[in-house]
Formats: structure tokens, sequence, C-alpha cells
């Protein structure tokens, strides 16, 4: 099997690796860069579990391969902290009780991050529309809007 | 969720694409979003020797006005597509029809030619390899009988949101391959049959999908559990200008129906549309309930459109 060479960058590093052609990013962020942030729910694209960032846009990890990311830049739940400072969004989900089992909570927040960069004041429709691309089983999806919203309240972020 | 093994290729052009096509003599699929193709893969419902990305052919994410007509690239994405201007001035179906299509995520990802080439859907066709296994396979899968009816023929829905506005809008397509170009409207492309529901010609590439330019009412309903990340259970689309209208009605069976009628007819219309519609138990709905949804949403449809 010919291995196909790939560059791209992830949370701001250059990374070059040898990838199977079947390799789905999830895979490589997960086996190989051991960001494990990233979760695999369903593996087929319902969940929304695990989301990233591809050039600032949220995708299902598990349905893009990595092939198809040479060049781009990828942005996964380990990118979102400021050295020891947690991402205002990370900050307002614990503060909101927005997380109880944390499963869906790095594709919630990229999701909502990837919202709040395009669109900094969102309507609370806009951010149920935006998150209704993932599913949360535990906390009635309250907590996670509110979360958003408090973030989006905010003057700086 | 593994993938299974393949090759990967990402032409430049229509022209390489279709050569490297021909290079795997057909055993080759194309990759536009991959929102419906990954999937199927994973659970081993597709097994191609090589996967032909087309994102790096340029020319297909356009959109362009020219002569009275507003051509869509194939590869333009839903939420693109639902962001540009004039399709919510002008096509409001197709606009409402994009709104409606899975969720914000999965739009960014998938295409109009991809939402327009989704393979057909059944209970009992899109599971794990190793549930069918149990099951034993199904016409679609290359068996004798339907699980459902018991008979070999394939009643697989077809559960594309937007091709239903198209159909209502009267869309036409351009197709690219290895004999050649063709441009055919859009309800050409359906064949009626569930096991390969598309008369697409081997390697043909969907590139362009074509509208009128004209400003036209309309609207979209879709039928399903969840209010979002849900295939269309039954969805109906209506377009029109003025006393004539077109209903194009997808989500039931592998290929979606048009009428066309004056507003006052919807009613008997869709009554008659509905009692010769062939609805099986495949989907998580009563067949027969989604089958008298069909004059229950037409109607709803077009009071929110025309206020009648």
């Amino acid at each position: 099997m010919e291995l196909i060479r790939v560059q791209f960058k992830v949370n701001g590093d250059q990374v070059d690796l040898s990838v199977k052609p079947y390799e789905t990013l999830l895979e490589t962020l997960r086996n190989r860069l051991e960001l494990t942030g990233t979760k695999e729910g369903c593996g087929l694209g319902s969940c929304g579990a695990c989301t990233v960032l591809l050039d600032g846009m949220p995708v299902r990890s598990c349905l893009v391969l990595t092939a198809e990311v040479n060049g781009r830049e990828i942005t996964t739940i380990e990118g979102l902290k400021q050295g020891d400072k947690l991402h205002p969004l990370q900050e307002a989900f614990v503060n909101h009780g927005a997380v109880q089992c944390g499963f869906c909570t790095p594709g919630m927040i990229l999701t909502a991050k990837a919202l709040l960069d395009r669109n900094p004041k969102p309507t609370r429709s806009d951010i149920i529309r935006a998150i209704s691309s993932n599913i949360c089983r535990c906390t009635g999806y309250k907590k996670i809007i509110e979360a958003i919203e408090a973030v989006a309240q905010r003057e700086e972020r | 969720m593994k993938l299974p093994k393949f090759l990967y290729f990402r032409p430049k052009t229509i022209e390489e694409a279709l050569a490297t096509f021909t290079a795997y003599d057909g055993n080759a699929v194309y990759l536009a979003g991959g929102t419906d193709l990954i999937p199927r893969m994973k659970l081993g419902l597709k097994k191609p020797m090589a996967v032909i990305d087309l994102k790096g052919i340029e020319e297909l994410k356009k959109v362009r006005v020219e002569n009275g007509t507003i051509m869509i690239g194939s590869l333009v994405t839903l939420f693109e597509l639902s962001k540009t201007p004039m399709i919510k001035e002008k096509f409001p179906a197709l606009f409402e029809a994009l709104l409606f299509t899975s969720c914000e995520t999965l739009q960014m990802r998938g295409t109009i030619g991809g939402n327009i080439l989704q393979d057909t859907r059944c209970l009992f066709y899109n599971q794990s390899e190793f549930w069918r296994k149990a099951k034993g396979p199904c016409v679609k899968t290359g068996g004798e009988r339907c699980h459902v009816i018991g008979a070999k023929e394939c009643l697989s829905n077809y559960m594309s949101d937007t091709a239903p506005a198209l159909l209502s809008l009267e869309a036409s397509l351009k197709l690219i391959g290895i004999e050649g170009e063709r441009e055919i409207p859009l309800r050409d492309i359906f064949t009626g049959n569930g096991v390969s529901p598309f008369s697409l010609r081997p390697g043909e590439i969907l590139c362009q999908i074509s509208l009128p330019n004209e400003v036209t009412k309309g609207g979209y309903e879709k039928l399903r559990l969840r209010g979002s990340i849900d295939y269309p259970l039954l969805g109906i689309a209506l377009s029109g200008s003025g006393e004539k209208v077109k209903i194009a009605i997808g989500g039931i069976g592998p290929i979606p129906k048009v009428w066309e009628g004056k507003l006052e007819e919807i009613p008997s219309g869709m009554q008659k549309l509905s009692q010769e519609t062939k609805a099986i138990a495949n989907t998580i709905l009563d067949p027969l309930y989604r089958k008298e949804m069909i004059p229950v949403l037409s109607q709803r449809l077009a009071k929110r459109v025309f206020g009648s």
C-alpha cells in the first residue's frame, strides 16, 4: 500500500506525516498525534463528537481523510488554551455546569468557537442552530446554550 | 469505525479525474464532501479500489449567472449556497431545503452535487456489515428478495432535501463523462430503481446545476422526527410564479414525484398522488402515515406560500 505524504498544521504546529490513503483525520489525531481530546462517537458523522476546525470551519474528523488536509490548518480542543489559561468558552462551560460526562464537550466547544468567530453576536436561535450539529446525551443542552451566550455577551474575548 | 482499503487521488481537472476513473476500470468512486460516501464505505456498502477526490477541481466550486441562467458548480457546499443572496431572493424552495438539510456542520462539508447524487436509503440497507450478514443480502446488496416486501424490487428511499426543490424549479444538470458532455433535465437522472437510482453513465461527473434566472415563490416542508440531522421521511417542495405551481415530493421511494397544476387543484392532485404512492415499512415511520402526510404537508405549504 502506497503511503501519502501530508503536511499540515495542528494547533499551530507543522506536522509532516506519511499516512494510509484510507486513514481518517480522527485516527491520525488520536492515534498518531495523541490528541485524544477529539472523541470518536458514532464514526458515521451523526453525533459531532469528533468535530475539529479545518481552516476555522467545523468538520467531522471521522468523515475527513487525512490525505484531504494537505496544506490546511487544524484546530483541536487541545489548541484552545493560551498557556495555562483556559479559552473563554472552556471557562464558561465549566462555570455554567455545561459539562457532565464530557464526551461531547470538545466538539461542542469547537462548534461554538467556529460560530462566534464568524458571528460574534449570535442570537439564541443562531446558537441552537449551530450546536444542533452536536449531540449531548447528559445536559439537555440548556446549560451549553447559556455558556455560549455568556461568552457572546462579553465585550472582549 | 474503520474504512476499507483504497487508493486516494486528487485530480486538478475533470479530464484528469476521468482518466483516473478509466485507469481503474470503473472500480473507482468520486468523492465530494464525503458525508454520504464515507459512512457507506465504513459500513462496507461500497468497496472501491480508488477514491477520486474532486475537491481539487476549482472550476466546480463557482456560482455564475449567464444568459438568464444561474449555474451552480456541483462542489459548492450547501452552506455556501444557503448564504448566496440570490438563492434566498429567487428560489425560496431551494433556500428552505438547504436550511433543512442535516445540520450546519454537515452543510459546510456536503456539496450540492453530492446531495443530489446521494444513494437511496433503507432501514435494512444502511446498517453495518455484521448486522446485514445476519439477515442475508437484500435486493440492493445483490440478494434475491427485499426484506420488507419479499419481492425482487427495491423501494429504498431517495432522501435528498434539495433535489425536490430543484425539481420544482426545473433544474437541469451538466454531466461530463468519458463519452463526452451532456445536459439533461434533473428529473431524467432518476431511474426509479432503488438498486441503482441514477442514470449516470460510467465515470460521468455531475459538474453543474442550472436554474432559470427568475424570481419564484415557494417553500419546502419536511417530515422528520428530530429538528436536526434527520433525513426526510417525506419532503415536499413547491415553486411557482403566478397561477401554475410545481410540487416535487421526495423521501418516499427511489424516485421523487413531480406534479404540476393550478393552485386550486392541489388538494385533489395531492390526494390522487398520495393514493398512487407506493410506500413500504423501510423507515422509522409507518408507511401509511407518510403517504397520508403528502396532501397534509402540501396544503400546509401552499397556504404558507400563497396564503390560501
